[in-house]
């Protein structure tokens, strides 16, 4: 509740745009009895601030009669809230507007490209040379023509701008699947073996490398499903990544040829690693390797990675710690 | 790369029986509580036929054939588990091996 101290309001009677109410509560306040502090502010003269006393002369606590207060205990305030942003005239106070501008920042993005607009807008006439000889050359045409249909049904909705897309969907990962940590593929061509996450692609796809020379997992986007996370990390921070994304995994299909060919060449087109890829696997693995070496128990790290996860007789997933 | 389990029967009362909804009984787990590992997880009902059909993935004609499912949800307190499957599974499946595979993983 904001209260204005009394020996403002009797000064501030200009500023304020509240109706006569407040006015006369002042008046009621200063009874025959004056409190010494109100003595006080008129020795002092109009516009001294005087600290308000918390306790009238009885003992009880004293109530601003000028206060915003509960009306009861139900909530009802007595100055409504647009009633009390006019009294305490917060627009002319710069930390307010600084405020304002700041919760305003998203939206005044979109008005001042309004606004530009509005400035550069084409008057609503514009010349436009005509042909002919005896047609004056020019003509006044609206800039903006007037629609030739106006229908008489809102067009069906079909897609709300709010919901996203599915490929704008935020992805999450699992906090066990951190790029350098140890993963078993738990499907695919390469079920049981181990292999070393390197990256998080952004389609939500895990990048794994074995790396290729300890156990022949390829650099390969693998879905994080079908992988169980371990315990065993790596530190992968000295590895570049940047140009790892989906699109350089991406399978590249060829053209589509004519009906024709096809039905005569019943070959199928076998994918050929390129050598970028070849490449990148080699760099890629080259520095996952020296981070195994860096590994304190590196020795055993590279078995681990060369050796395949098994069940057997007696072992239970659900109460492995992986 | 799965866990072994046995086709038991179908959700059935005394005497009604939802041919739907399969129950497993996979090995090793014995308390309601430590199926959640498998909640969600594929199974697979493998069997031979006479025929040789194309698998995919395999270039060659194979007998092996598969129903696959998947774990929907516990089944009692001794940790038995319901299943679905793509198809019902066939009555002679009863009391057959079901594979339960480690995919989709969640941990």
């Amino acid at each position: 509740i904001m209260s204005t101290p009394s020996a403002k309001t009797a000064s501030a009677g200009s500023k304020t745009k509240t109706s006569t109410t407040t006015t006369t509560v002042v008046k009621t306040t200063t009874t025959t009895t004056k409190a010494p502090q109100q003595k006080l502010a008129t020795t002092l003269g109009a516009g001294a601030k005087v600290k308000k006393a918390k306790t009238t002369p009885s003992g009880k606590k004293a109530i601003n009669a000028h206060s915003n207060r509960e009306l009861g205990s139900n909530g009802l305030m007595r100055f409504s809230r647009g009633r009390m942003f006019r009294r305490r005239a917060l627009y002319r106070i710069d930390k307010w507007k600084g405020a304002q501008a700041k919760l305003q920042g998203d939206k005044t993005k979109k008005t001042t490209g309004s606004i530009q607009k509005k400035k550069q807008r084409r008057s609503a006439l514009t010349k436009k040379p005509v042909g002919g000889d005896r047609n004056g050359k020019q003509r006044l045409v609206q800039t903006k023509r007037t629609p030739r249909y106006y229908p008489t049904e809102e067009r069906q909705k079909k897609f709300s701008v709010k919901r996203k897309r599915f490929g704008d969907h935020p992805r999450r990962f699992r906090s066990t699947l951190t790029p350098g940590s140890v993963v078993i593929l738990v499907a695919g061509k390469h079920a049981g073996k181990r292999a070393v996450v390197v990256k998080h692609l952004s389609s939500g796809l895990l990048l794994i490398t074995g790396p290729h020379k300890v156990n022949g997992v390829p650099l390969r986007r693998i879905n994080q499903i079908y992988v169980i996370g371990t315990s065993t990390k790596l530190d992968l921070s000295s590895v570049k990544i940047d140009k790892l994304d989906d699109k350089f995994f991406k399978r590249v299909r060829s053209a589509k040829k004519n009906a024709e060919k096809d039905i005569f060449d019943s070959k199928k087109e076998k994918t050929q690693l390129s050598d970028e890829r070849r490449q990148t696997q080699r760099d890629i693995d080259t520095a996952v390797l020296a981070a195994i070496k860096a590994h304190s128990d590196s020795r055993l790290l590279r078995r681990y990675l060369k050796s395949r996860f098994q069940l057997w007789n007696g072992v239970l997933p659900h109460k492995l710690k992986f | 790369l799965y866990v072994k389990a046995v086709f038991t029967g179908f959700r059935r009362g005394k005497r009604n029986q939802h041919e739907n909804t399969a129950l497993l009984k996979l090995d090793g787990v014995n308390a309601r509580r430590e199926t959640n590992f498998y909640l969600g997880k594929r199974c697979a009902y493998v069997y031979k036929a006479k025929n040789k059909t194309l698998v995919p993935g395999q270039k060659r004609l194979n007998r092996v054939r598969i129903l696959w499912g998947k774990v929907t949800r516990a089944h009692g307190k001794s940790g038995a588990v319901r299943a679905k499957f793509r198809r019902n599974l066939p009555p002679k499946a009863l009391g057959r091996r079901i594979r339960v595979m480690l995919y989709p993983s969640r941990i």
